[in-house]
Formats: structure tokens, C-alpha cells, sequence
């Protein structure tokens, strides 16, 4: 027997140039002459940038002051966010009457509620919840944001708004604390479990006519208050022009890409030219085209505002860049997709409903995104129109007689708040595009 | 014997040529196609009637005598002559035009050799340079354009120092100046025999070409690598430099001077000139530098790898082999890009740069109507200048395949 050792030797630890903070910073920041230079150059102007900007942000900003004045008075080399501040119910909000402020906030909690279980774990048809979202949220919405008379179709979309969030919320909370969804929970009910098939249906049906019925009734029994849209502003304004332009240029953008690769050559070539001139044309041509051509192309006696002019060529804008997201979306789908679904008979439709786009769909995800983030960033170009979106509150804020003159502190906190949107939706959907991707990776 | 079986001459099966009119795709695609003409065509004709009858009823004329019409307005920054009162909308149109595409063309040579920049030295293997860029980027990325070009206006640009104060922007010399009311810089006034400085750098830039083409061939032959970069830059920095000496400097330099309350003489760039070509910069080479690091990224690492093992130096390795194969991935987003930089010149309109969107579409329109000649005319010029660089587009997209095979 010769057994040499019987213990493992210990690792010996790594050099110290490997595993100190030392090391680290002799590879990564002072590795040549050159490098090292660079790296002090670069801290000393971070340094100077950033201490200024927080002696001047920070340090010696006021916060608490009644007009600009005082703020010079207390420190006059300091922000005065004293202005941002006293505005920033305008600047959120814009003109909205400040007694009817609970609609907004109670149309974002309502869009939160609707779109949360697309985020929970377990809830099944999550595509269906999408759809709701984009198909029904702006009805109630638009009649919560502007209320006034209902009319027989905006009492039945509002209805049907609501009864839809019943069930969706339902259903999540069924999915979440047991996992099904809500059919199989009425399933599951003593009473309809014995029931034959056929009527278990007419039973399912009757529960939702009873209910769509019961709010339709309860519905008419009251109104809000009607606020104009001139009264609408701020980065509500700016939320619901994207959020309209996000949601027509979706299905707007499937139709142009599906027309743009169509085989029937009239319909290319429509699809093609319309998109083209869209996109190579600049967004504030096309609001001018809206507020200068629209009205001569409407019949006598209708006048559009300004508002729903600028959110049709908003629409149109944007449906043809995501017709363009769309069709690269398309493109990522091999060929032997489309030739598997006509094997098995599907006809055109079906072939892309249930192969094509939801695989695409998934491509097209964190290009969506962008293209949102493209839009929500496009649409202060309104304020060049005369609308009062949040860059014109922003603006505003030096003619208003306290704070004359204030310009920088309004627009550096507007693009602090756009940053802050933007960013986080990018690193979002850089994740979603990291957890949706099913390539194989080493 | 088993075999004969099946050795059977296949029967030729004759295709039953059934004519289902309903069902038949051809028919079907040509109902399609007559069903969306009709649409298109019933609702363009609706637009041209009802716009026909808006006009009649409002009292508004048609068709493009408008353009030999004088204009009232004096656009303040212009780079053709244009006289107040007497000038036309066409003027204006043409005025629009050359603003646009001058300020276009300086961002997009700014923006090109920023992004680059800026692209390589998100790649740095500093990590502070590489997280500075990062910074960068991102900041100028998640910012509305139309909000940085506000503010590079009001924030920056006009609350420059007043003329008396100027900002010496040429260490004491007081030839560049920098206030409030814009830059004002020198401007060469060329005297006679500038031409031949000219010929020199003609001359100089044929010799480089065939120098290099030379020195290719004998690096081919012999394996000796000649200084082509520093002799070429030499050779064209020093021809015509000595050209222009010996013909006794012909080139005068107009210097603005101070005289009452402004500055007189040399070139002017007004502040929204200013606010808007940094803006236009610093945002569209935030996104090149992205498209710059990935085109970089996209080269495998494998070549780099491969480039050091066949002996390269780190910056030839560089100029050979990344760079050359980085570029397909690189120009195409970076040529999208320029169109970008066109088309968001028209946020000129925020600050009163007047642009072709401004003085056409904006100060004409409201003066002389017309909407839909100048919401056309407008939108052409766009559209042509798109036209021109896909063209482009394509043309390198074909090169570059060409070269790939």
C-alpha cells in the first residue's frame, strides 16, 4: 500500500492581482500608460459634472418658495424645483377640473387591475386578457376621461367594459390561488356540474346575459360630468394620444404588414405605397396635414376637434412603423411553417391566426416596446400644434405670472420623468426578449 | 415471379379539371383585388369630391399660382439672396429646402463621428470610458428629442453672454465669438489664383491613390509594408499648402468686428441653428453608437482571434479584418439613420429655426392657404429625399453582397 496523501490539498488563493479591488482596477482601468491617462481625464470631468449638477440640483436648490423671486432670494445659484412643484398637478394633469381628478387616477387603477394577471403566473388565455385590454379598456376609459350623455353604443361598450373586468379579475383570482380558469371553476359548481354538456353552455350564457344585463340597467342610472377636451392635458394627454396610438396601430399594423406581403399584387402595392409615404415623411407634417387637411375632407356640418384629428394621424403614423415591426416579425418565420399549416389544410386565415402570429408575435414583442417607446417619446410633438400635452405644460410654466421666466428646472424634470418611463420599459423588454427566447444557448 | 406484381406501368392519372367558380383561388384573388380597388377608389373619389365642394364653399382657390405670389415675411437665417416684399412663396419653398438640407447635412457629418466614437468607446476595455459612454447613451436615448432641442435652445443657447461680452471661442484672438445672438466665425473671401491651391489637392489626393495602389503591389511582392497613412496624409496636407504659399496666400478672411451693437461681417450661425444642430447630433449619435457596437459585436470572435495568430498588431487586425466585415452590419441603421436626421429636422419648428416645416408649411400655409398644394409639396420633398437614400440603400446592400460571394 503507498498512499502518498490522503487529504485534498487546499486551492491556493488567487494572485492578488486576480481578486483584490487592486486588481480589478489595474485590468480594467489602468492597464496601460494611455488607459491610465484616459481614466483620470474621464473621472475628473465626471467629477466636475456631477458635483455641479448636485450643488445646483440638489445642494443649493429650493424646494419651498411662493414665486421665483424668493427663490432668488434664498439661494439664487440653486434650481428652484420650488416651480415644479406648485405646478405639478398641471403638469400631470393639465387643465382636468381638480374635483373630477379621481376619474383619471381611478382609469389607471382599472388599467392596472385589467392588465395585472397578464404578469401573474397560472392565469391561462392570457391572450384573450390582452385582447379585452386593447379592445375594451378604451371605451370606458374614454367615457371615464370624458363622460357626458352616454350614447345606446357607449352604454354598451361601457357595459360590456365592465362586465368583462368582473370576469377577468375573477378568473385571475380563481387562476392565481388554484390554477384553472373561471369556466372550469363554474364547472366545478354543484349545479352546473351534473348538468348535460349542451346546457351546461346555456347555462354559462345565461349567467353572462343575466349579468350584462344587470349592469346595463344599473349603468343607466347614472352620468359623469362632461369634461371638454381642451380641458385635457399633461402627461394624462400625452398617456392617452400613445396609449390610442399603441393601441389601433397594433391591429392597423398587422393588416399593412399582411397587405404588404399579400400575393394579390393590387393589395401589395396599396399597402406597400401607403406605408412608404407614411414612414418617409416627418410626424409634424403629418399633425399639419391633420389640422390643415381634415377639415376640408369632412362632409358639411361636421367638424372633428383638434384632438381626434391629431390622434387619427397619430394612428395612421404609427400603424405604418408597425406595420414595418410587424412584417420583420413575419420574416423571422421559416417558410416550412406556412407550407406545414397547408398541409394540414388550414386556409389562409387560420394559417396565420394559429401558426403564423403567435410565433411572430413573440419576435415582434420587444420591437413593440421600442416602437412604444418611439411614440410616447413622438408624442410631445403635439405641443407644437397648440395642444397642452406635458411638453406644453412644461413650457407653460414660465408665462405663468409667479414663475416667469422658469424654464430649465420645468423641462429638465420632464425629461427626467420621460427617462425614468423609457428606461425602465427598454431594460423591460430587453428581458422579455431574454426570457422569450428559445434559442439554444451555451 | 412476386416481382413482376408490382412492376405494373404506373397509370398516368388524369387531373379532373373541376371549375368550381366560389371556390376557385383565381377568381377569388381577382374579386379581392376588384373589391379593394373599388374601396380605394370610391373613398379617394369621396375625399376629392367633398374637398372639391369645401373649397367652393369657403371661397378658396386652387392649383399653384400661389408660388409667383410675394411673400410677406423675411425668414431670418437664409442661404440664398432674398429680398422682403419682393421674393415669392416659390422663394420661400427653395429657401425651406436648402435650410433644411444644410442643416441635415452638418448634423449628419456631426453625428456620424460622434456616434462612432462614442459606438467604440462603448467597447473600451476601460471600464469607466465604457460606462460613461453607457451613461451617455442612454440618457440622450430616453429623452425626447423635441425636449433636448427645447432646452439646448432656451436652457443653453440663449443665455449665452450678450455681444459685448462675447465668448472667445479662439484663445484671444477674438475671431470666433460666441453670444447670444449665435457664432460668429470668419469667412474665406478666395482671391485669384486660389485655383491652383485647389489643383495641388487634386493632384495630391490622384498621387495618394496611386501610391497606395503601389505600395499594395509591393507589399504583395516583397512583404514590406510602406507608410502609406502618414505619407498620404503628408502628401495632401503639404502640396497644396505649398501651393498656397508660393502664390502668395490668395485667400482674404472676412473677420466679423464689433460695430455698435453687433457684430459685422464674416459668417453668422444664428442660436436656434446652434440648439438645433447639437441637439440633432448628440440624439441621433447616442442610437448610431449602438449600431456601431453591434455591428462591432456581431464580427465573431473568432476573427480576432484568428487575426492576432496570423500575426497582426492590434489596429491592423483592426483596420483589415473587424472593421471590414463590421461595416455590412453598421451602414445600413446607419443610413436609416441620416433619414432620421431630415426628418427630425422639422423640429427646427419648436424653436424657430426656419426650416422647409417652418417658412412653408407653417408661416405660408397660414398666410396664403393652399393647404393641400403645400401639405403636397411638402411631403414631396420628403418623400424624394427618402427615395434617394433607400436608392442608396440598395445600391451599397448589392455591393456588399457582391463582395460576400
Amino acid at each position: 500500500m503507498a498512499i502518498v496523501k490522503l487529504e485534498k490539498t487546499p486551492a491556493r488563493p488567487a494572485p492578488l492581482t486576480e481578486r483584490s479591488v487592486i486588481g480589478w482596477m489595474h485590468r480594467h482601468l489602468f492597464s496601460s500608460v494611455l488607459n491610465s491617462i484616459l481614466t483620470i481625464v474621464t473621472l475628473y470631468i465626471v467629477f466636475i459634472t456631477v458635483r455641479d449638477l448636485w450643488v445646483w440640483g440638489i445642494a443649493d436648490a429650493v424646494w419651498i418658495a411662493e414665486s421665483r423671486r424668493e427663490c432668488f432670494d434664498i439661494n439664487i445659484s440653486g434650481a428652484c424645483w420650488a416651480g415644479v412643484l406648485a405646478w405639478m398637478d398641471n403638469i400631470i394633469y393639465g387643465r382636468y377640473p381638480r374635483e373630477e381628478l379621481w376619474r383619471l387616477n381611478l382609469g389607471l387603477i382599472v388599467l392596472a387591475i385589467w392588465m395585472a394577471p397578464l404578469w401573474l403566473p397560472r392565469v391561462k388565455a392570457k391572450i384573450l386578457i390582452g385582447l379585452s385590454v386593447v379592445f375594451l379598456y378604451p371605451f370606458m376609459a374614454g367615457y371615464l376621461f370624458a363622460g357626458g350623455e352616454k350614447g345606446i353604443f357607449m352604454q354598451i361598450m361601457v357595459t360590456a367594459a365592465i362586465v368583462c373586468l368582473a370576469c377577468n379579475t375573477l378568473h385571475s383570482i380563481i387562476g392565481v390561488s388554484g390554477g384553472g380558469g373561471l369556466r372550469e371553476f363554474l364547472f366545478r359548481l354543484p349545479a352546473i356540474k351534473d348538468a348535460p354538456e349542451m346546457s351546461q353552455r346555456n347555462i354559462l350564457l345565461c349567467l353572462f346575459g343575466v349579468s350584462f344585463v344587470a349592469v346595463f340597467v344599473w349603468q343607466m342610472s347614472w352620468n359623469l360630468d362632461g369634461v371638454p377636451w381642451t380641458q385635457w392635458g399633461g402627461l394624462f394627454l400625452t398617456l392617452v394620444i400613445a396609449g390610442v396610438g399603441i393601441a389601433s396601430a397594433l391591429p392597423g399594423g398587422i393588416i399593412l404588414a399582411l397587405g404588404r406581403r399579400s400575393r394579390l399584387p393590387v393589395i401589395r402595392v396599396l399597402s406597400t405605397a401607403f406605408i412608404e409615404l407614411f414612414r418617409s415623411v416627418p410626424l409634424i407634417t403629418v399633425l399639419f396635414m391633420a389640422t390643415a387637411m381634415f377639415p376640408l375632407f369632412m362632409p358639411e356640418g361636421i367638424v372633428l376637434n383638434k384632438l381626434v384629428q391629431v390622434m387619427i394621424a397619430v394612428c395612421l403614423f404609427n400603424a405604418c412603423y408597425m406595420a414595418e415591426t410587424v412584417r420583420g416579425g413575419l420574416q423571422t418565420i421559416p417558410k416550412g411553417q406556412f407550407e406545414g399549416a397547408h398541409t394540414i389544410g388550414l386556409g389562409y386565415w387560420r394559417t396565420m391566426g394559429l401558426i403564423v402570429m403567435p410565433q411572430a408575435l413573440k419576435h415582434m414583442i420587444p420591437n413593440i416596446v421600442g416602437n412604444f417607446i418611439g411614440l410616447l417619446k413622438d408624442t410631445t410633438l403635439v405641443s407644437i400644434i397648440g395642444l397642452f400635452d406635458i411638453l406644453g405644460m412644461l413650457r407653460a410654466v414660465s408665462v405663468d405670472g409667479a414663475w416667469r421666466g422658469l424654464h430649465n428646472e420645468p423641462l429638465i424634470f420632464g425629461a427626467t420623468l420621460f427617462f425614468l418611463i423609457c428606461f425602465a420599459m427598454s431594460k423591460y423588454s430587453r428581458r422579455l426578449e431574454q426570457k422569450l427566447s428559445t434559442d439554444h444557448k451555451h | 415471379m412476386a416481382a413482376n406484381i408490382n412492376s405494373n406501368k404506373p397509370v398516368a392519372l388524369k387531373p379532373v379539371e373541376k371549375f368550381d367558380f366560389f371556390n376557385d383561388e383565381r377568381v377569388r384573388s381577382v374579386f379581392y383585388q376588384f373589391l379593394t380597388l373599388a374601396f380605394v377608389g370610391g373613398f379617394g373619389w369621396y375625399l376629392f369630391t367633398t374637398t372639391a365642394h369645401n373649397l367652393e364653399v369657403r371661397g378658396m382657390g386652387s392649383g399653384f399660382d400661389f408660388l409667383s405670389v410675394e411673400a410677406g415675411f423675411d425668414p431670418d437665417f437664409k442661404l440664398v439672396a432674398y429680398e422682403a416684399g419682393v421674393g415669392t412663396y416659390g422663394d420661400i419653398f427653395i429657401i425651406g429646402i436648402l435650410n433644411t438640407i444644410y442643416i441635415s447635412f452638418l448634423s449628419i457629418i456631426a453625428t456620424t463621428i460622434l456616434g462612432f466614437s462614442i459606438g467604440v468607446l462603448r467597447l473600451s476595455s476601460n471600464w469607466l470610458v465604457a460606462k460613461v459612454a453607457l451613461t451617455y447613451v442612454e440618457v440622450f436615448r430616453n429623452t425626447p428629442l423635441l425636449i433636448q432641442v427645447v432646452f439646448w435652445y432656451i436652457g443653453i443657447f440663449s443665455l449665452l453672454p450678450k455681444v459685448k461680452k462675447s465668448i472667445d471661442l479662439s484663445a484671444g484672438s477674438e475671431v470666433v465669438l460666441l453670444n447670444n445672438r449665435g457664432l460668429y466665425m470668419p469667412w474665406p473671401e478666395p482671391g485669384d489664383l486660389l485655383w491652383l491651391t485647389g489643383l495641388a489637392l487634386v493632384v495630391a489626393i490622384t498621387a495618394v491613390f496611386f501610391l497606395k495602389r503601389w505600395a499594395h503591389k509591393r507589399q504583395d511582392e516583397t512583404g514590406k509594408i510602406f507608410p502609406t497613412l502618414t505619407s498620404s496624409i503628408g502628401l495632401i496636407v503639404l502640396l497644396p499648402a505649398f501651393a498656397y504659399l508660393m502664390t502668395g496666400s490668395p485667400l482674404e478672411w472676412d473677420i466679423p468686428k464689433l460695430e455698435g451693437f453687433n457684430f459685422v461681417g464674416g459668417a453668422t450661425l444664428p442660436p436656434a441653428f446652434l440648439a438645433l444642430f447639437v441637439a440633432l447630433t448628440m440624439y441621433h449619435a447616442a442610437q448610431l453608437a449602438e449600431a456601431v457596437r453591434a455591428g462591432i459585436l456581431s464580427v465573431g470572435k473568432g476573427q480576432k482571434d484568428a487575426a492576432m495568430a496570423i500575426g497582426l498588431r492590434s489596429n491592423r487586425s483592426m483596420t483589415l479584418v473587424i472593421i471590414p466585415q463590421a461595416m455590412p452590419a453598421i451602414v445600413p441603421p446607419m443610413i436609416s439613420l441620416w433619414m432620421n436626421v431630415v426628418k427630425n429636422s422639422s423640429l427646427a419648428i419648436a424653436i424657430g429655426y426656419p426650416d422647409l416645416v417652418a417658412v412653408f408649411m407653417q408661416t405660408s400655409l397660414n398666410q396664403a392657404g393652399h393647404a393641400i398644394e403645400i401639405v403636397g409639396m411638402t411631403m414631396a420633398f420628403y418623400m424624394f429625399v427618402s427615395l434617394s437614400i433607400s436608392w442608396l440603400l440598395n445600391i451599397y446592400n448589392k455591393r456588399v453582397q457582391l463582395v460576400e460571394r
